[in-house]
């Protein structure tokens, strides 16, 4: 018997379910994968008892939950990060816009005076490029990224962006053209997002490894 | 008989779950079963160390997975990349190597 349908399954996968934190499609995989297992473990087991043995052979539910939380914790950071590196760049054309500071024909010392956040975003590019690429394939290479450290370069990537954000807003806002207008509105949404990853990060639920 | 906890397969299971794939793409209980098995019952690795090594392989390109529906559930079978392959081949080599090595030098000194 493989326990199909089984409501001690459910009721196991469920509690799993409780402790897991971080995004939601990689938690549904999990505990898909967990079911599956389940199903099979059962389906090795003789009698009534098969279902029973299977989720003894998996062992306490918070414990299955934590031996996840340090994947769930770089899937949130690296997930996190991508986002801020790919939205950057749109961002900040759209600041080189509205300040009309075409790049390559703008010297460095005007833009660095224009836009004083500019060695943040630096740093803030550094830090997320090493954290996404050592949590991924180059992790064969390079030194891999473990949870702690890939929350911990979230945090400072979402810290500086904020700091970013709230220096070009109180500089620019009810200042210049529509398109700095515009800039000011979207800087202040991703003030806000950073904010609100700062908050996630401050109150992540579980202890993760180094 | 001392039970082998997982701690000491640190180091090895990468290598372990890698030759689990060698020779067909294996959902992840069954990567489990092949270990017990195939280590005549010694191995005995608990669910919560064998998913999060094999994801983390994967997330490393050393292996890929798939997504199947088999008796109405979801099922993600595992199997090796090429760089997979690569990394076995070197694990196997060190492996050859440390094991010749330690082999020699816990061996008990011969009677008389």
């Amino acid at each position: 018997m493989d326990g199909w349908g089984d409501p001690r399954i459910d009721a196991y996968l469920a509690e799993v379910a409780g402790h897991l934190s971080g995004p939601r499609r990689r938690r549904e995989r999990i505990l898909d994968e967990l079911r599956d297992g389940l199903h099979e473990a059962a389906a090795g087991f003789p009698g009534e008892r098969a279902v029973d043995a299977a989720i003894a052979e998996f062992g306490p539910p918070r414990r299955v939950a934590e031996a996840f939380a340090g994947e769930l914790a770089i899937a949130y950071g690296r997930r996190t990060l991508t986002g801020l590196l790919v939205t950057g760049p749109l961002i900040g054309a759209l600041w080189l816009l509205a300040l009309r500071l075409p790049p390559w024909r703008t010297g460095l010392v005007v833009l660095l005076v224009a836009l004083p956040v500019l060695p943040l975003v630096a740093v803030a590019v550094v830090v997320a490029v090493r954290a996404v690429a050592t949590t991924g394939s180059l992790m064969r290479w390079l030194p891999e990224t473990g949870p702690r450290q890939a929350l911990l370069a979230t945090a400072v990537v979402a810290a500086l962006a904020v700091v970013a954000d709230a220096v070009l807003i109180a500089r620019y806002a009810g200042r210049g053209s529509a398109l700095t207008a515009l800039a000011v509105t979207v800087s202040a949404a991703r003030l806000l997002a950073g904010l609100a990853v700062l908050h996630r990060l401050a109150t992540w639920p579980s202890r993760l490894e180094k | 008989m001392v039970p082998i906890r997982p701690e000491v397969l640190k180091g090895h299971l990468d290598a372990l779950l890698l030759a689990a794939l060698e020779d067909e793409p294996r959902h992840g209980y069954a990567v489990i079963e092949a270990l017990r098995t195939g280590s005549g019952g010694t191995l005995d690795l608990p669910t919560g160390t064998v998913y999060p090594a094999l994801h983390r392989l994967q997330s490393a390109g050393l292996i890929s997975s798939e997504w199947h529906t088999v008796g109405g559930r979801r099922r993600r079978a595992y199997q090796l990349t090429a760089s997979g392959r690569a990394a076995l081949a070197q694990h196997r080599d060190v492996w050859d190597r440390f094991s010749a090595a330690v082999t020699a030098l816990l061996a008990r000194p011969a009677p008389g």
